[in-house]
């Protein structure tokens, strides 16, 4: 269906090579996963399939890639249309129109086909991926995983042979992203329709896959069968890396294979009962029956709850229930209709300038809002300007978090763990009392994560700090959070040790607790420090 | 309340060019705040949640602005009408290389009340056309228009779609840098948030325009309609009512 012949590809004003002499052929009715650290050109492989890059971006491309028997050079995107449906990272930036339906049909109607097959084709693709109810609403007001699924479903409806699908999860929870590839799974099977994914987040689609496509950094790319790639491969799910540390001769990708092959391991082992008893430190936020309401819609209904000094909290809770209001509550940057929200014993929404920057450090989604510098080097400047501490001190600390980074180089230009580097040195420059993150994983690879986990713990346990951090992200929080705070539709549901909150709800369960249940062991080091103790 | 039903993308911007004209034709103040008056009940019953019906309630701001400058740039420059004097401004002295032109002088009570009046009228227009985009979505009304201006339709897509968004990346990033403790007003504030602004919305449009192109948009000439906008009977009611008042006007 898809063939790559010997394709090479190097972007303008680069030196390196993004792909070189990739040679790789899907066959019809696969899903083939790409996999890679962050710029390593994942998506760039993606957008070669419909002709994107370099038809749209520039760039010389060497080699010949055909879909179906057409090759991209010689057609334009437009032209491949009814044979490539592609989903972007970003579903959001991608809608051009208003409501669900219409924007349903207008890649039919870019197709001229006629209105009785429109008619039809919508309605089967709104019973395929349950968006019956939803057929009228305005797009702009449907929920992360809701439009991920409208984004999906409009690059269905042209009948395509071949879906394309650029982190197709990266911002869901682990339900919805659950949802979304598991319509994925059953189009692949009852339509034999062929699926290329892009995905950092490996433990959600690793069970999926039929082949793997593992970019490394330099642009040599190798192809084969999960069991094949993950065995050696840098990137691995945590259910990999534990298969790897128990030594076990096969790999399993799934919870159950997992579960058989360490059938033995598990018996052997004596349940222990882990009690974390929690250090109560100072109080350093203390939210009292908070309540947020937007447009006539409670967002946040009366939430009451302290965080103390030395404690990583993770805020977890489906899209749209509440997390980034309460980040945002506890930053005081909310209009809250009442409570209130004590950061230091002070309000925290009349905190201002240097005050603000010494008390709370904040992370956006987004972490390129906070930085406006041409260079890594002015940004640095200007944050050691800012808190008037010695000249390079950021720079210091960004060469501590993540070395290597070019001085002079576009903040930009950055990858997206390179980039929350440097709003985190940014912001740890003011040496705040509290950090707090809002979903910082999006985009980051495994290896950018465990540098993030890292400098997180370091901030918390060094410096007898707290952390709190909204995600959706399970494996982050089994590694990193010592407690858990679960909200859905702005109440509280759980406040726990991240132990007990986690083991406690099986869709928010990480891959090693499922394996290794009933053992309490949330990560691959738990299991480690537990056969440690062993022996 | 009226029930909110949908029209004929055209309807209401054939109703408001025609009201137009009869602002224009009647040449009176009185009218035309009637008109706009008329105008923003409609447009409030009709309200909806959407980006493009903002743009009533800023055009009635800006038009408010307008009437205040024209009044003072009238009653400053222009021809002198006698009557009345309310107070005096000094003369200018111009160069004697300008003549003809007066600045300052007398002002009398007819001279202000022309020109607001003069005012209120160009305003009633510009809200009356406000009010014709606020209750048209700007994407249906790129359905029904012909196919060879539908060309021109990718540019109005990008632009409704990635304005309304702009507003409220301005807000996220405002807010983002004012927890880096950075003050958000001033020039210099400015130009922080206009460079993650600019970027960011460079790189939205390219997403959308890759989106589009990949959709097949603008590949085939022809183009098929799903569920073709009729004009309906409410439809006919509204153009006739409208183009009766500019008959009569």
């Amino acid at each position: 269906m898809i063939k790559f012949s010997n394709v090479s590809l190097i972007y303008p004003n680069s030196t390196t090579t993004v792909i070189e002499d990739l040679n790789l052929e899907i066959p019809e009715g696969e899903l083939v996963l790409v996999i890679g650290p962050t710029g390593s050109g994942k998506s760039s492989l993606l957008r070669l399939i419909n002709g994107l890059v370099p038809h749209h971006t520039g760039g010389i491309l060497a080699g010949d890639i055909s879909v179906d028997g057409i090759s991209t050079a010689l057609v334009k995107p437009g032209g491949l249309a009814h044979l490539i449906g592609i989903v972007g990272q970003n579903p959001a930036n991608a809608f051009v129109a208003d409501t669900v339906e219409e924007e349903l049909v207008f890649g039919m109607e870019a197709l001229n086909l006629s209105n009785d097959v429109m008619r039809k084709r919508v309605e089967e693709i709104l019973d395929l991926l349950s968006l019956a109810p939803l057929r009228n609403r305005a797009i702009s007001t449907l929920s992360g995983g809701e439009q991920q699924r409208v984004a999906i479903a409009s690059a269905l409806v042209t009948h395509p042979k071949v879906l394309v699908l650029d982190e197709p999860t990266s911002a869901l929870d682990p339900i919805a992203a659950e949802e979304v590839l598991s319509i994925l799974h059953r189009l692949v099977h009852d339509l034999s329709l062929t699926v290329v994914i892009a995905e950092h987040k490996l433990e959600r689609v690793i069970q999926f896959a039929d082949r793997i496509v593992h970019i490394d950094g330099a642009g040599v790319a190798s192809v084969g069968t999960p069991e094949e790639i993950l065995r050696t491969s840098s990137i691995a799910p945590p259910i990999v890396e534990l298969a790897r540390v128990l030594g076990l001769k096969e790999i399993g990708l799934t919870v159950r294979e997992m579960r058989r092959l360490t059938n033995e391991f598990r018996e052997t082992q004596k349940v222990e009962n882990i009690d974390a008893a929690r250090k109560i430190g100072d109080a350093v936020v203390e939210v009292k029956n908070l309540q947020i309401a937007y447009a006539g819609k409670n967002a946040i209904q009366n939430i009451s709850t302290q965080i103390f000094d030395n404690e990583i909290v993770a805020i977890m809770g489906r899209n749209g229930a509440g997390k980034s209001s309460l980040l945002r509550a506890i930053a005081g940057i909310s209009e809250n209709n009442s409570g209130s929200v004590l950061v230091c014993g002070e309000d925290s929404q009349k905190l201002e300038g240097k005050k603000r920057r010494e008390t709370i450090g904040f992370i956006p989604q987004e972490p390129s809002d906070l930085l406006y510098a041409q260079s890594v080097k002015s940004e640095c400047e200007q944050a050691d300007l800012d808190n008037q501490i010695a000249k390079g001190t950021t720079q210091e600390i960004l060469n501590q978090l993540v070395p290597g980074i070019s001085k002079d180089a576009h903040p930009r230009d950055l990858s997206e763990g390179q980039r929350l580097a440097l709003a985190l040195s940014v912001v740890l420059s003011a040496n705040p009392k509290i950090l707090v993150l809002d979903e910082p994983t999006r985009g980051l690879d495994y290896q950018a994560k465990r540098v993030l986990v890292k400098i997180l713990i370091d901030f918390a346990r060094l410096f007898n700090r707290s952390v709190v951090i909204a995600t959706h992200d399970v494996e982050l929080v089994a590694e990193l959070a010592t407690r858990t705070i679960f909200i859905a539709d702005g109440e509280l549901i759980a406040d726990g040790t991240t132990i007990d909150v986690l083991l406690s709800s099986p869709a928010f369960a990480p891959q090693v607790s499922k394996v290794m249940s009933p053992h309490p062991w949330l990560t691959v080091a738990d299991v480690v420090s537990a056969l440690n103790r062993v022996n | 309340m009226m029930k909110k039903l949908t029209y004929h993308p055209l309807t209401w911007w054939i109703f408001c060019c025609a009201i137009a004209i009869a602002i224009a034709r009647v040449n009176s103040p009185l009218f035309a705040i009637c008109a706009v008056g008329a105008m923003s009940i409609l447009v409030i019953s009709q309200k909806q949640d959407a980006p493009w019906s903002r743009s009533f309630i800023w055009s009635l701001k800006l038009s408010i602005w307008i009437i205040a400058v024209r009044t003072v740039i009238g009653v400053l420059i222009g021809v002198p009408i006698p009557g009345t004097v309310l107070f005096r401004v000094p003369i200018l002295q111009l160069p004697s290389w300008m003549p003809g032109i007066r600045i300052g002088g007398d002002v009398t009570l007819e001279r202000l009340s022309s020109s607001i009046s003069e005012g209120i009228v160009i305003c009633a227009i510009i809200v009356i056309f406000s009010a014709a985009s606020s209750l048209t979505s700007p994407h249906r009304l790129l359905r029904v228009l012909p196919i060879y201006i539908y060309e021109f339709g990718i540019s109005i897509v990008i632009a409704t779609s990635v304005l309304p968004q702009l507003v409220a990346s301005v807000t996220r990033i405002r807010t983002a840098q004012r927890l880096r403790g950075q003050r958000t007003s001033g020039v210099k504030a400015f130009k922080r948030i206009a460079i993650p602004l600019l970027e960011e919305s460079l790189a939205r449009s390219l997403d959308l325009a890759a989106a589009m192109d990949s959709r097949g948009y603008g590949y085939s000439k022809k183009r098929s309609r799903y569920r073709p906008i009729k004009f309906a009977r409410i439809d006919t009611l509204i153009v006739a009512t409208g183009l009766i008042v500019m008959g009569l006007s």
